[in-house]
């Protein structure tokens, strides 16, 4: 996801004056996303949540402390925000790699016990204990039912995050945060 | 983990004054994190310099209007090129471990089937070995970290 430009910037000005311009456009950035990431399905959105996160996150950790106390909390709930999304972001890559990779052993085997059958006019099921990935199939079902179920459990537990930085005032306390940090800098 | 330095900023700081700053600590921290990325036995080292390098992607991009344009766009390139090969290399790795705690958990016939699945990714992980050997050879070819150092430079020199 290519980052919203940050307009009026100037690298001759004070770091907390063009630190504060970024801060509020990855702020705004991040908030965007909801509610279009609170569907499950929105997977594009999640994981575009997630790298504004990341983008808010280092903001924070290089320039934080030009704001007071708050911006080091609101960067402790972006990184844990961030890590969240991210744990989900991996389910959404290993779920159809996991498929891909049964369809794979499966594509296989039926190739396998086809040519095990030779020129008998049906295959016999007992030919299915010779398939080469016999053994292999139950183990990366069991997978591809445990990675569905973690996305589940880990979608959850983000709009449960998120519910609680709504009601901390997450974005509200950061704005304030940074709107407080006094008149601007170089200003007698 | 490698934690990165702290590097205190003042608000009145120079915008560009604190880019050239933090710009060569986070690039030292790049290729002070490369020595013994390439061994698959410590998979820590490839963690430790994949995230030194998104720092420094980071703090290049927060400080882009800072450096020359000119320079600034083949240099970001680099580092992205760098952190993908990372990527490439410490996915798998990831990927790797948390089989091996999901199979610890499963009944015993589940397990094959898990284990050839790391088999797999241990075929991936090679590959991504040898992409970032070959970055890594390019970084040096191309000399990134001096021209990391010249942005700061030009960033500080810039009035």
């Amino acid at each position: 996801m290519k980052a919203r430009r940050v307009k009026g910037l100037d690298p001759d000005g004070a770091l907390a004056d063009n630190a504060e311009r970024i801060v509020l456009v990855r702020l705004e950035e991040l908030c965007s996303f909801m509610p279009t990431a609170a569907d499950p399905d929105q997977v594009v959105a999640l994981h575009d949540m997630r790298i504004a996160a990341k983008r808010l996150r280092y903001i924070l950790e290089v320039c934080g402390s030009c704001f007071g106390p708050y911006a080091r909390t609101a960067t402790r709930m972006a990184r844990e925000l961030q890590d969240l999304l991210g744990e989900i972001h991996d389910c959404d890559v290993q779920i159809p790699e996991t498929a891909a990779f049964a369809e794979r052993l499966q594509a296989a085997d039926a190739a396998a016990l086809r040519a095990a059958a030779g020129a008998a006019g049906d295959l016999d099921p007992a030919l299915l204990e010779q398939a080469p990935h016999a053994r292999d199939h139950a183990g990366i079902a069991a997978l591809e039912v445990h990675l569905r179920a973690r996305r589940l459990l880990l979608f959850d537990r983000f709009l449960e995050l998120w519910a609680s930085y709504e009601r901390k005032g997450f974005r509200a306390r950061l704005e304030y945060a940074i709107a407080e940090r006094g008149v601007s800098i170089g200003t007698p | 983990m490698a934690k990165a330095q702290d590097i205190e900023v003042g608000p009145s700081e120079p915008y560009r004054q604190a880019a050239a700053r933090i710009v060569r600590v986070r690039a030292g921290e790049l290729f002070a994190a490369a020595a013994g990325v390439l061994d698959t036995g410590d998979i820590e080292r490839v963690h430790d310099m994949r995230v030194a390098s998104r720092r420094l992607r980071a703090v290049l991009e927060i400080f882009e209007p800072c450096f020359p344009r000119s320079e600034f766009g083949g240099v970001l390139r680099d580092v992205k090129q760098l952190a993908d090969a990372l990527g490439a290399r410490r996915d798998p790795d990831v990927h790797i471990e948390a089989l091996r705690a999901f199979s610890g958990a499963l009944a015993a016939a589940n397990r094959p089937g898990v284990a050839r699945l790391v088999e797999d990714l241990r075929a991936r992980q090679a590959r991504g070995n040898e992409m970032l050997a070959d970055q890594l050879l390019r970084v040096e070819e191309r000399g990134l970290h001096g021209r990391l150092l010249a942005l700061a430079d030009a960033a500080e020199a810039a009035r």
